[in-house]
């Protein structure tokens, strides 16, 4: 059993999202690949959890789990104590509309045929079924709180830089009013000052009350944003608990490691400290 | 010196590739309505006599006269509507058939039907277009509908090909996905999301297929295997006139030629001008 | 061995454009000024657009291939001025006194090669063909990719994201260049690679002497392994002065993107953002291109030319013309 240290206080609130002992394996026999193992977390209402690891450590897979995209092979997702999979391929019903997700990739999280505005209306329009007007306005309303003042809402991807696709994203994603949102390395592929923008804007939706848990290999963004997190590595957690007391007091040498390649000042005085030991 | 474009001075510029296309419409369009009027207005029937068999052009007959008699001109514009729009069926059905087969193929989990569908394709593909069109016509018989048939029989897999790369790709790209977890119905996702982004590469190559395919046909007829005569159609008009070029008499021959190649062009211009135009919006 | 007094390379004044058949030259970067000494690591931080990588393409001579110009301005790199040189010229330097490490998202070794025919091709631009199995091994060797014998029949597919770039590191060494040109060599990568790799050219420079060139969005990273930084925006050299002197930067973007960074932000308060976006290509307005976004902006900043740097070459440099308004940030 992994270190894991819980909050004191509120064990008693009902968990948002649970998973319990998921496991994701992919393939059979010689190519079986088992991206997740074993793995059990959960998400409170208000509190953002984090789910840090590298490349291949199986975080993407466990979040495209959380977001119902992607069926365990054992163990199952709750959702508000309810279990959503039962046996499906993807999540069905509330479920499906409370959990949404941001992708990594701003490049090919926009259909290029639609405008922003387009996109975000679409969604409202499915969600709210409300009329074309109403929906556009609605559209535009949610574009203007990520950001994106109308004149670049009816530009196509195309003409949008990557920091700006990722907000039309996450505009998207809150058409539904989620109330879980899952984002997978939102900040990897953009500009400092457009990881900066994307950042602000998850901590203003997490004070309007949206719970978010934030996927990445970045234990800085990580900090910044999150309460709790979980630490992967070749589909186990290795290590979980509170991000501040994770940040001064890593016990896993991975942790560590994870802790000292934070680019700037944050990796350089985590480096400073594990040399001292 | 100067700091970019600045906007008070910004004039209205020509976007690439406007030349070809333009031109290429142009041609087309003038060929369509040559098409639509000549053969209204010209003195001569298509299948009339006009003047002495193999008269050569003349006032009276632009095109000079073929072997029996009838008036060339009016014959190659006559053949404009038969030979395009022929093509554009023969086109427009693969096109429609092999991208909407090859997409549910593309996004299809199912591994039996994706390895015998996919095999299919691939089989028909691995045959010369030509030749399988032509095995394909000797079994139904000639005919404006067998060509269309036989064509439509060997050109969806092109397509399908085409299609079912794209889709798997396009399967995975993040606003599918996107579509997925905001709970729009499969519908939806397959036509407003999947298709128009797979479709964009099919239709491309709709336009260079086109091409091959008015040849294709003229091809045929010019095998006899085609349009029936009497209606004037420009392999046709090759096929009876070949044997009379090496006599001296080119123009019941060189013009339906002409006609061919003009049709070509045209569409070859317009793609090119497309592509181009694609190509500049892409690096910006 | 002794640093000569000069920079190794001086980038001038130095103003690029994209022709076009049809329209008016597009200019891209309307001033680059900055130098790099001998043996030193240089960080040119910008965002996306603002000019660095036509920078780094410049410095290695592929920009009229991309279609670009030098339309003014010198590039000296040991004295011979680059701007006007010829294709020969180039093939002299270009992977020879000039290395360069690409993205690693955009481009990597060449596929259907194995690595050893990657270091192969590297080694014989030394024109030194002798024991050239060994010195891939050595370089291999160079760049802490442990497993040397089996790393060296693989091909690029079988390797990770951070070995890949380090063969490419490793190519760019063969000829032991003096110059280092590395763009963005880790956006893409986790930071655990990130990490190892800026160690690896850390010690490359020290070991070797290597001057190094590493172009950057983050600000953080750069920071972290540089000696000095270039800052640019929209196609200018806003700032130019060590890591220590910016500490206190002097233009208002650079203090902007110092703000912005992650690693120093208390969790859970507010970030501060650079407002608006940095204008595009062809749609530059007069004066300062920071302007519409800088928070001390005056009615001095809109007009004429983009500001040049203050300051002489080497010391503590910025673009901004109302530096003493900058304690109102």
């Amino acid at each position: 059993m992994y270190p894991h240290r819980t909050l004191g206080a509120n064990l008693m609130a009902e968990f948002l999202l649970e998973a319990k002992n998921v496991s994701v394996t992919f393939g059979s026999g010689s190519t079986k690949v088992e991206a997740v193992k074993n793995c059990s977390l959960t998400l409170r209402s208000g509190e953002p959890i984090g789910i840090v690891g590298e490349s291949g450590s199986g975080k993407s897979t466990l979040a495209r789990v959380l977001a119902g995209l992607q069926a365990p092979t054992e163990g199952e997702i709750f959702f508000n104590g309810e279990p959503v999979y039962k046996g499906s391929k993807s999540y069905t019903g509330e479920a499906r509309r409370q959990v949404q997700m941001v992708f990594q990739d701003p490049y090919g999280s926009l259909n290029p045929q639609l405008t922003g505005l387009n996109a975000v209306a679409e969604a409202v329009r499915i969600h709210d079924k409300t009329n074309k007007d109403e929906s556009e306005n609605r559209a535009l309303e949610l574009l203007r709180r990520m950001g994106i003042a109308e004149l670049d809402a009816i530009k196509k991807p195309r003409q949008l830089s990557g920091g700006q696709r990722q907000r039309v994203s996450v505009a998207r994603a809150l058409s539904a009013n989620p109330t879980v949102l899952l984002a997978d390395e939102p900040t990897s592929a953009i500009d400092q000052s457009a990881q900066a923008q994307l950042l602000n804007l998850f901590r203003g939706l997490l004070d309007d009350g949206l719970s978010i848990v934030l996927v990445s290999h970045d234990l800085g963004v990580i900090r910044y944003l999150t309460q709790r997190v979980y630490v992967m590595k070749d589909g186990v957690f290795v290590e979980s608990g509170i991000t501040e007391e994770i940040f001064n007091d890593p016990l896993e040498d991975y942790t560590k490691l994870l802790l000292a390649s934070i680019p700037g000042d944050l990796g350089v005085a985590a480096r400073r400290k594990l040399n001292k030991n | 010196m100067s700091t970019g474009m600045e906007s008070k001075t910004k004039k209205k510029f020509i976007k690439e590739g406007t030349f070809g296309i333009y031109t290429g419409f142009f041609m087309l369009g003038s060929l369509v309505l040559a098409g639509a009027i000549i053969p209204r207005i010209s003195k001569y029937g298509p299948d009339e006599l006009a003047s002495m068999p193999l008269a050569p052009p003349s006032r009276a007959n632009f095109f000079g006269t073929d072997v029996l008699g009838r008036d060339v001109f009016v014959r190659v514009f006559d053949a404009v509507f038969i030979d395009l729009g022929t093509a554009i069926i023969g086109v427009a059905i693969p096109l429609v058939v092999g991208t909407i087969i090859g997409t549910l193929l593309g996004i299809s989990q199912n591994k039996r039907v994706n390895s015998v569908v996919g095999s299919l394709i691939d089989g028909i593909n691995a045959f010369p277009f030509l030749v399988f069109v032509i095995a394909l016509i000797a079994f139904i018989g000639p005919g404006v509908g067998s060509i269309v048939l036989a064509i439509s029989l060997v050109n969806w897999a092109r397509y399908a090909r085409i299609a079912r790369t794209r889709a798997v790709v396009v399967n995975k790209q993040g606003y599918v996905e996107a579509a997925r977890t905001l709970g729009f119905s499969k519908k939806r996702i397959l036509f407003k999301h999947i298709i128009p982004n797979v479709s964009s590469e099919t239709r491309a190559y709709a336009l260079s297929d086109f091409i091959i395919v008015i040849i294709a046909i003229a091809a045929l007829s010019f095998l006899g295997l085609g349009i029936k005569p009497p209606q004037a159609e420009w392999g046709g008009m090759i096929r009876d006139g070949k044997d009379l070029l090496t006599v001296g008499f080119w123009w019941p021959t060189v013009f339906p030629g002409i006609a061919l190649c003009w049709a070509g062009i045209a569409v070859a211009f317009i793609s090119e001008g497309l592509t181009r135009r694609m190509r500049e919006v892409g690096t910006r | 061995m002794s640093t000569p007094n000069k920079p190794l390379i001086q980038i001038k004044d130095v103003v690029i454009g994209i022709p076009h058949k049809r329209r008016p030259t597009l200019i891209i970067v309307d001033k680059a000024n900055f130098d790099i000494n001998y043996g030193e690591m240089v960080g040119i931080v910008g965002e996306s657009g603002s000019g660095k990588t036509m920078i780094c393409r410049t410095m290695i001579g592929t920009l009229e291939r991309r279609g670009g110009k030098i339309l003014s301005g010198e590039v000296i790199f040991e004295g011979q001025n680059l701007a006007t040189a010829s294709d020969a010229t180039w093939k002299n330097l270009r992977g020879k006194s000039i290395g360069y490490v690409p993205q690693s998202a955009l481009a990597g070794p060449n596929p259907v090669l194995t690595i050893e025919a990657q270091l192969t091709e590297a080694l014989r631009n030394t024109g030194d063909t002798k024991n050239i199995k060994a010195r891939s091994k050595e370089l291999l060797d160079l760049v802490k990719i442990r497993r040397v014998d089996t790393v060296m029949k693989q091909y690029p597919y079988q390797l990770s994201g951070g070995m890949r770039q380090r063969v490419m590191i490793a190519c760019a060494l063969a000829t032991s260049p003096k110059l280092l040109i590395a763009d963005e060599p880790t956006t893409g990568l986790d930071v655990t690679v990130q990490s190892q790799i800026m160690d690896l050219l850390k010690e490359i420079r020290s070991t070797m002497g290597t001057a190094i060139v590493l172009i950057s969005h983050d600000l953080a990273l750069i920071d972290e392994v540089c000696d000095r930084v270039v800052v640019m925006h929209a196609g200018a050299t806003v700032e130019v002065g060590s890591v220590k002197e910016l500490e206190k930067p002097r233009h208002p973007y650079t203090i902007a993107l110092n703000s912005s960074r992650i690693d120093i932000a208390k969790p859970g308060s507010e970030l501060v953002t650079i407002k608006g976006n940095a204008p595009s290509v062809g749609e530059w307005n007069l004066g300062c291109r920071f302007a519409e976004r800088c928070s001390i902006v005056q009615s001095d900043c809109k007009v004429g030319v983009h500001p040049e740097l203050i300051g002489a070459s080497g010391t503590h440099q910025s673009a901004c013309i109302h530096t003493e308004l900058l304690e109102r940030i």
